[in-house]
């Protein structure tokens, strides 16, 4: 029951208080870029949330059964952008082989993921928190889906958006920001919540 | 497949060189870095009991020492200890310095990664001064009824605060009455 | 294009952060303060102008397969050297910066330049550019970070620089004013190209 209890609060937390795009700033850029269309930022999302987790699976392995044991923690960073970068290149040619509609969902993102902070960052979170293994697969899924509904939120508005006036200089990326900032300031109101 | 063995031996060696380059480096920065780090825990250990010239270490809590603090006579002034919870957005550590009633003398907040502007004023001395000569039941907010007044905005990091000291005093409690059994108990076998 | 107009290019024209929206994560997460602005801005430049040297003195030797793997290594290498240097020599700074020096790696930056411009351009014109977008780069860090903690903290550079009177906005140093200052400068980046 304490565990049920662990994995709800660390939802609550990854998902809503600490949110990876509003509180923590990672993952921006595709917040931005891929949230003009609900459809695609609902692909987006999906991939997000599926390499996060896979990310923090594998990332957290080769830290605890590589760099530590052969003391080359400073090699961190190489390692596990290079264990994401083959990650995302993997993932992308099993979809391809055995699920070709969802390749053709998910397809066009998975290059974008690589240089998406969120999953580097999670996967640097996982070790600094000190996370067992569970812990960081599940902090790697539920930050995934922190970000898909933030995503997802921002896309809808932005689809109202567009039939909005605005001026000019405002239109697009500006006020895609502005909006992210009333939204981060709602989130706000998730503020110390603990369970 | 020849085209790829050198693909594999190109991207290789760059790898190589790149570690060979970086242990390197590390091992000129690690012990930089650990030494700063004693420094840092040191400077800290003096601010919060300047009363005391030597440490002794007395026990482990929270993965760090917890110090005995002496004056040039070799009497004990002190303790100094390490408090540590989590609070907001990160484990939020104190270095305490506790006179020999089991006061708080001083605090010093060594480690946070709270919001800035909110919790992270808990870095501000007028918010660490009100923990002075305080004892481990008046470590309370005054949101739960006590005396420390919690800083806007940002109740949590400074129950943390108070908790984590707390928890700390009712540790060293333990210990210090331990020490003094032993003691006794050594005058007695000497009587 | 002559050397002064590659090396200036970054500040203001195609500038990495204001018109193209790269590398905004640092940026949102270290300006709240002109202090970690500029620590976080030299940091990058630093990685790209010698990720910039690297990749433009050994592109002949790399076959184009691995390409963007080999890139990732020399970046993720020269960030590696500014954490560990950062750690030793000012432990403040590292430890305010935090997670966003590993995640260096990722700036779309970084990358962006080694494959739009190092990967096809000679050392000197690297190191030129390198210089131009870092500089850039942290021109908006700077601009960023000066608005946000005048308004947030009253203060710049930790020192006050407001009347005790001024009731400092917090919501200027918290997350949603990085957004919201962000949008507006942007704002006014397009009404000044009009």
């Amino acid at each position: 029951m304490e565990f049920v209890a662990k994995i709800f609060s660390m939802a609550i937390a990854a998902i809503f208080v600490q949110n990876f795009v509003l509180a923590r700033f990672l993952g921006l850029c595709p917040y931005i870029g891929v949230s003009k269309k609900l459809d695609s930022a609902l692909g987006m999302g999906m991939a997000v949330i599926f390499v996060m987790t896979m990310a923090s699976t594998f990332t957290w392995l080769i830290q605890t059964y590589l760099l530590v044991p052969f003391k080359i923690e400073f090699l961190q960073t190489i390692a596990f952008i290079l264990t994401i970068a083959s990650l995302v290149q993997l993932v992308e040619m099993v979809i391809q082989k055995t699920a070709p509609a969802l390749y053709k969902a998910l397809g066009v993102f998975l290059p974008l993921i690589t240089t998406n902070c969120a999953v580097l960052g999670v996967a640097i979170l996982n070790i600094n928190e000190k996370f067992s293994f569970i812990e960081a697969i599940l902090n790697g899924f539920f930050a995934g889906l922190g970000f898909t509904l933030v995503l997802l939120l921002m896309a809808g508005i932005r689809e109202k958006l567009e039939k909005a006036e605005l001026p000019k200089s405002m239109k697009g990326m500006p006020i895609a920001m502005i909006v992210a900032g009333c939204m981060a300031l709602a989130f706000f109101g998730f503020a110390g919540l603990k369970i | 497949m020849k085209y790829y063995l050198k693909l594999g031996f190109v991207l290789l060696s760059i790898t190589i060189i790149a570690s060979g380059v970086l242990a390197y480096i590390n091992s000129i920065t690690k012990p930089i870095i650990e030494e700063n780090q004693r420094k840092t825990k040191e400077e800290a250990r003096l601010e919060v009991l300047p009363s005391a010239v030597a440490f002794d270490s007395l026990s482990y809590f929270n993965d760090e020492v917890v110090y005995i603090g002496k004056n040039e006579n070799g009497e004990i002034v002190g303790y100094t200890f390490v408090a540590s919870l989590y609070g907001y957005s990160g484990d939020v550590k104190t270095m305490i310095g506790v006179t020999q009633e089991l006061v708080v003398n001083k605090i010093k907040i060594i480690e946070q990664k709270e919001t800035p502007g909110l919790g992270a004023n808990c870095q501000k001395q007028e918010f660490q001064k009100q923990f002075e000569n305080k004892n481990k039941s008046s470590m309370l907010v005054d949101k739960d009824g006590g005396e420390i007044i919690s800083i806007t905005g940002a109740t949590i990091t400074t129950r943390t605060i108070a908790n984590s000291i707390k928890t700390g005093l009712v540790m060293l409690e333990e210990i210090t009455s331990e020490l003094e059994e032993l003691t006794s108990d050594k005058e007695e076998e000497i009587k | 294009m002559t050397f002064f107009k590659e090396f200036t290019k970054g500040f203001v024209k195609e500038n990495p952060v204001f018109v193209m929206a790269l590398g905004l994560c640092p940026v949102l997460a270290v300006s709240s303060s002109v202090e970690n602005a500029i620590g976080m801005g030299a940091a990058a430049t630093f990685v790209l102008v010698f990720s910039n040297i690297f990749i433009s003195l050994i592109k002949n030797f790399i076959p184009n397969k691995i390409r963007i793997p080999s890139y990732i290594v020399v970046i993720a290498s020269f960030v590696t050297i500014v954490d560990m240097v950062m750690e030793a020599y000012v432990p403040a700074l590292h430890k305010n910066l935090g997670l966003f020096i590993p995640l260096i790696v990722v700036n779309c930056i970084i990358l962006g330049r080694a494959e739009a411009f190092a990967g096809k351009n000679n050392v000197a014109r690297s190191i030129v550019d390198g210089l131009g977008m870092g500089i850039g780069f942290t021109l908006a860090l700077i601009v960023i970070a000066i608005i946000r903690e005048i308004l947030g903290a009253g203060q710049l550079l930790g020192f006050n620089v407001l009347p005790e009177t001024y009731n400092p906005m917090l919501i200027a140093i918290l997350a949603p004013g990085a957004f919201i200052v962000m949008g507006l400068l942007m704002g006014l980046m397009n009404m000044k190209k009009k």
